[in-house]
């Protein structure tokens, strides 16, 4: 009596990665998009390996409530290809039922046989001993609980109790919109499958997040996931494996410096050594560092950057120390010597605000740039 | 660095070995004549110094012998590491070496290093700075590279003596970062601070407000596709309860089921209406016999009434008629008697006329004869004034008078002025001889002195003629005949013989022209406007023969007055009449119509009647109360069916309600399924076109471009911020130059002009004009002598600023003060013995007589072994 199926959610099929910089001769965007849509076919896969007929979708399949009809019939055709596996898409907040009331229209009226949108409240048969309760978000801000009416949602007797859900279950807004995290029991669940947060996180043994399939930020640090649910009965613990289906790696690492550390090497062996291509990678430097260090660092990441899918170094929190040498760099004396001096004071002052702190140091180290630049 | 010796061969004129040597500390001076090769020398010194041993340029090829040759400059210099020889050839088997103390030190490029490094770098080194050839006696002379390369030495000295140790290249370094600064910034903003039409920053700016545009567009666009979803739903809900089939049955069946109520309504209000009609008819009737009793006997009441008030008017149209008789009489007396009356008035009136006639005549009279005196009395004035005008005009008026009268005091002083000088004979006669001695004229009195004014006989009786000249002393009678001449022609202008006659004749003029004054006084008195005035009143004056039998001009105006107040009196008698008249025959008349309107009104009363027939007062009122019995029994009948009437109105609104409802649903259906295809359509475009994708990706893209547009804004702030750093530093630093260089040279200066400054320009760094008792003259229009002055001085002042620096470099003169002349030559001499202190000061000059006196040690260019032996 082993029930066995897929838990995924935020496939975000569509998404268009503008915010993402695209080098002149790249095409980081289409590759992130792709992989996105690649994602149901990596799911299939998962089922198939697995043996779970089934792929539940919890929320926000598709990224926005009106994507273009290539998006949805390409996904539907991928969906289409893997005939052995039944897709269930709960609509979300981002498909919402109010605003995306055409995409599901269009799914209802195109969507292939193994294709079934969760459009109402109301039980589904999972075929063998299983019920799906699924809870379809109607807006896309709610007032309520979205998994509310599960509490009240009937189902055979006997059969087990799958719960599908989109939402948080930490109420950060305090709008009253987070999901019971004890769901689970009030209404009387095997399992509830949830979507929404783009991480993977267990909230109790029946209640799960699974993630996105594939990582489109840099927070979670690891490539996505899906997870494969196995109920062996009503009452049943599940047992749930995490099968990694991200194509790409979202990572950010963060990267102390002190003055007079070699920048340049450090940032090196902060760096993944293998598979830059698919990495996003991005690396938030603190602490301090002098003006050749930093200079140096900055040289290191456009020399490393092209490696990457993406590169940022996020140099905000990294504060400069100005040493006499470095000063002595620039000029020991005279006019050079001067203006470094007075950008120094500036970058030090207190009275300054600290954008113009910034600009001063940055100036310094502009100036150094320069002066190193002309001797080289 | 200092040169202890120069070697020249094959350069130029020295086609063989040449040189000086045992150049000292100090002022050293090499004194030849015109082309002995100075000039060649200080040639050959530069390209030693900045010509490449591999360079075949103008300067180097300048200095190859017209035989041909490599030419070879060798120059021994001390520095703190030692004395070396630095040797180079040129264009064949081109060298360059260093040696110590006979080892090779440096050779070809490495030799040029160790030049270029004794020079403290490639910065021009000192001969920019210091150096002054021959004819290039300014500050800013030489080649376009010889000013750049001064530029830059005089930056570089900007920069190190800030420091005063450090002889580094800040200011070349400060111009390339600020060049890099502001190249950078170019790329962004334009000169004034902008952002550059095709920069980044224009770009980005652009990008941002671009996808701000799209992002409120399409963010509308997916509000108005949320608004579309909305308007389609509520529709699609009402549409789906209106077309409910139990809803539209129930709908039909309210419909029928007040159609039904409201019918019974109308029926029952028919009928109503019909007794109503018949209360109506009953009340009509009743009327009309109640109204024809009610005639009847009002007919009758008026033709009672109208015979008895026509009979009293016949009575009162007699009395009016013998009233009015008897006032048309009365007014036919009064006016008999206002005819008498005014006949008298007539009389009356062509007496009083008579009277007046007379007494007017008796006026005129009066009035002719004084006009006639006034005008005998004016004639009479007007003559004795034109007399009187005429013999004033005669005599001459007082200031003629008085002219005259000083002529006559001229010619009686000119006599006397003439007889006090001339020949005087003084008779003095012998008892009973007097008189005996007479002139021409005269007997010559005795014992008085008788001037003889001219040559005069004076005949003395019984002895003869005595002649008497007055002599060459002569009396001079000219002024006499002058005045003599005047005081008669101003008598001849008067008409008068002589002084007295004159004054008699101006003594008649006044008392003439008082006479003349009082008769204009009468004449004016008689006819202040003339006498003419007075004639044209006289002639008005009419000629009036006066009546005899006139009345007396009083009793005839009695009379008048008596006779217009009868009239006035009969005539308002006469008025009277005619008003009475008038009254009495209005009275007859009014009683004469009063007495025909009755008469009518009477058998308008007669013939009312006859309107009723034979009916007598009885028949008709017992046919009013018939009437009045039907009324009360109709109304009775009505009033039972009216109070079981249904509403009407209540079941009309309840049908309309329900009419209402049906159409209201017709309507509403046929106005939702258009609505609903058009926001089909609305939705099907909206979502087909992905707006929401759309927007999410214009919202990410902006994002980006807002994230690249605050890079770039910060990077020109960046750029910005090191601009202003770097300008504010370089200011600094050449107050900084000034400073010192205004302090090593105000001694110097003040060598020549005691309190004399000068100004610096903040781009060449060289001075811009001289201050000298408070006058700034700008550098360039200073004389040719002053220019050379500055400018050596200033040349010593960066030498000795050198030296400070630690770039020790020989001052090297060549011919630089040429228009000095002999007075300054001298102070500037002692300014070069000033500076030679510790410094190394060669002066190539020709002018042998006038450096004789700058002291210091001599030179000689010679041959080497000529050198040698001398030494």
């Amino acid at each position: 009596m082993t029930f066995r199926f897929i838990h995924s959610s935020d496939l975000h099929i569509g998404r268009k990665f503008a915010n993402i910089p695209e080098p002149a001769d790249g095409n980081i965007r289409g590759r992130l998009m792709e992989a996105r849509h690649g994602a149901i076919d990596r799911l299939a896969g998962a089922a198939r390996d697995r043996g779970a007929g089934h792929v539940l979708l919890a929320g926000d399949t598709f990224d926005t409530a009106t994507p273009s009809a290539t998006v949805i019939r390409q996904a539907l055709a991928a969906m289409a290809e893997a005939p052995d596996v039944t897709w269930w898409l709960l609509p979300g907040n981002h498909d919402n039922l109010r605003d995306a009331e055409p995409l599901w229209e269009a799914i209802c009226r195109d969507a292939p046989d193994n294709v079934m949108a969760l459009t109402d409240a109301a039980p589904h048969d999972l075929g063998g001993a299983a019920t799906l309760l699924p809870c379809p978000v109607a807006f896309r801000s709610g007032a309520s609980d979205p998994s509310e009416p599960l509490v009240t949602m009937a189902s055979d007797e006997g059969r087990m109790r799958i719960g599908l859900a989109h939402g948080g279950v930490t109420d950060f807004t305090e709008s009253g919109d987070a999901i019971a995290p004890d769901r689970d029991r009030s209404a009387r669940l095997d399992y509830l499958a949830l979507g929404d947060w783009h991480g993977r996180m267990a909230v109790s043994d029946r209640v799960q997040y699974s993630g996105t399939p594939e990582q489109d930020r840099f927070k979670h640090g690891r490539r996505g996931v899906c997870l494969c649910v196995e109920l062996e009965g009503p009452g049943a613990a599940p047992r749930v494996e995490e099968i990694e289906t991200g194509a790409f790696l979202w990572t950010e690492v963060d990267l102390p410096l002190h003055p007079r550390q070699d920048a340049a090497a450090a940032l090196a062996k902060a760096l993944p050594p293998e598979g830059r291509r698919d990495i996003m990678m991005r690396v938030a430097v603190t602490g301090w560092a002098g003006l050749p260090d930093r200079t140096d660092l900055e040289r290191a990441a456009d020399r490393y950057a092209p490696d990457f899918a993406h590169f940022e170094l996020v140099t905000g929190a990294l504060g400069t120390h100005y040493e006499t040498a470095d000063l002595d760099e620039i000029d020991r004396g005279g006019a050079l010597r001067l203006a470094a001096n007075m950008l120094k004071d500036d970058a030090e002052s207190d009275a300054l605000s600290p954008g113009d702190r910034e600009v001063a140091a940055d100036a310094l180290a502009r100036l150094y740039a320069y002066v190193r630049e002309a001797s080289e | 660095m200092k040169i202890r010796s120069i070697t020249l061969d094959n350069v130029r004129r020295f086609t063989d070995p040449v040189g000086i040597r045992e150049i000292g500390d100090g002022l050293n001076v090499l004194c030849e004549p015109n082309e002995q090769g100075k000039s060649t020398l200080f040639d050959a010194i530069q390209a030693l110094f900045f010509k490449p041993h591999g360079s075949r340029d103008k300067e180097v090829t300048a200095l190859r012998p017209h035989a041909g040759g490599a030419p070879e400059v060798t120059i021994e210099v001390e520095t703190e590491g030692g004395r070396f020889t630095v040797t180079k050839r040129w264009l064949q088997k081109p060298a360059a070496t260093v040696h110590r103390d006979g080892t090779l030190v440096a050779q070809a490029d490495a030799a040029e290093a160790w030049i270029a490094d004794l020079l403290g770098g490639d910065a021009g080194g000192p001969s920019g700075l210091i150096w002054v050839r021959q004819g290039m006696t300014d500050l800013t002379g030489g080649s376009t590279r010889e000013q750049k390369v001064a530029l830059e030495a005089r930056r570089d000295l900007m920069s190190s003596v800030g420091e005063e140790v450090e002889a580094m290249t800040g200011g070349r370094r400060m111009d390339t970062a600020l060049a890099r600064c502001r190249e950078e910034l170019a790329g962004y903003v334009t000169k004034t601070g902008r952002p550059y039409a095709n920069g980044p920053w224009r770009i980005a700016l652009d990008r941002v407000e671009e996808l701000t545009a799209r992002r409120d567009g399409l963010a509308a666009t997916a509000e108005d596709l949320h608004s579309a979803l909305a308007e389609r739903k509520r529709a699609r809900r009402d549409l789906r309860d209106l077309e409910d089939p139990e809803a539209a049955r129930d709908r039909r069946q309210k419909l029928e089921a007040a159609r039904a109520t409201n019918a019974a309504a109308e029926r029952h209000a028919e009928e109503l209406d019909s007794e109503a009609r018949k209360v109506d008819m009953a009340r009509l009737e009743a009327d009309n016999a109640r109204n024809r009793l009610e005639g009847f006997r009002e007919a009758q009441a008026e033709k009672t009434k109208a015979a008895k008030d026509a009979e009293a008017a016949e009575t009162e149209a007699r009395v009016r008629k013998a009233a009015l008789d008897k006032e048309r009489e009365a007014r036919d007396t009064a006016e008999r008697n206002l005819e008498i009356a005014l006949n008298t008035l007539k009389k009356a009136r062509e007496a009083h006329n008579l009277a007046l006639r007379a007494k007017a005549a008796r006026d005129g009279e009066d009035r002719r004869r004084e006009l006639e005196t006034r005008i005998t009395n004016a004639e009479k004035a007007r003559s004795s004034m034109e007399k009187a005008a005429a013999a004033a005009r005669s005599g001459p008026d007082a200031r003629t008078l008085n002219r005259v009268e000083s002529l006559a005091v001229a010619h009686a002083t000119a006599i006397a002025a003439r007889n006090a000088t001339a020949t005087q004979v003084i008779a003095h006669y012998s008892e009973g001889r007097e008189g005996a001695i007479r002139t021409d004229d005269s007997t010559l009195a005795g014992g008085q002195p008788v001037p003889l004014p001219r040559a005069t006989r004076l005949t003395i009786e019984g002895v003869g003629e005595l002649e008497v000249r007055p002599g060459d002393a002569g009396h001079d009678d000219s002024s006499v005949e002058a005045a003599a001449v005047a005081l008669r022609k101003a008598l001849d202008g008067i008409g008068a013989d002589d002084l007295e006659a004159a004054r008699a004749s101006a003594a008649a003029r006044t008392a003439a022209e008082r006479r003349e004054g009082e008769a204009k006084a009468v004449l004016n008195s008689v006819a202040p406007e003339g006498i003419d005035p007075l004639r044209e009143a006289l002639a008005k004056i009419p000629q009036v023969d006066e009546d005899a039998d006139a009345p007396d001009p009083e009793v005839a105006e009695d009379a008048l007055e008596d006779a217009l107040a009868a009239y006035e009196e009969a005539r308002i008698a006469r008025d009277t009449a005619s008003e009475r008249l008038s009254d009495a025959r209005n009275e007859a008349t009014r009683a004469k119509t009063t007495l025909t309107s009755l008469r009518e009104r009477l058998k308008r009363a007669e013939d009312a009647l006859t309107k009723f027939g034979t009916s007598t007062e009885d028949e008709l009122a017992s046919k009013s109360g018939r009437a009045a019995q039907a009324l009360e029994a109709a109304g009775t009948i009505h009033a039972e069916k009216a109070s079981n009437a249904p509403d009407l109105a209540g079941t009309e609104a309840a049908l309309n309600r329900a009419m209402s409802v049906e159409q209201g649903a017709r309507d509403e259906i046929a106005r939702l399924k258009p609505l609903l295809a058009r926001l089909e359509e609305r939705i099907s475009r909206s979502s087909g076109d992905a707006v929401e994708e759309r927007l999410a990706e214009t919202e990410q893209e902006l994002e980006a471009a807002k994230a690249t547009l605050a890079r770039i804004g910060h990077e020109v702030k960046v750029l910005f911020r090191l601009e202003k750093a770097l300008e504010a530093a370089r200011t600094e630093a050449r107050e900084r130059y000034f400073t010192p260089i205004a302090r090593e040279l105000k001694p110097l200066l003040h060598l020549l002009w005691p309190e004399a400054e000068l100004t610096w320009g903040e781009e060449s760094l060289l001075p811009d004009a001289l201050i000298r008792d408070g006058q700034e003259e700008p550098i360039n229009i200073l004389s040719g002598g002053t220019q050379e002055q500055v400018a050596l001085l200033v040349r010593l002042a960066f030498a000795r600023m050198l030296a400070a620096a630690g770039r020790v470099a020989p001052v090297i003169l060549d011919d630089a003060l040429v228009f000095t002349d002999d007075d300054r030559i001298e102070r500037m001499f002692d300014a070069l013995h000033r500076q030679a202190g510790d410094l190394q000061i060669i002066v190539l000059t020709c002018r042998q007589r006038a450096f004789r006196d700058l002291g210091g040690k001599a030179l000689r260019l010679a041959a080497p072994e000529k050198m040698e032996a001398d030494n």
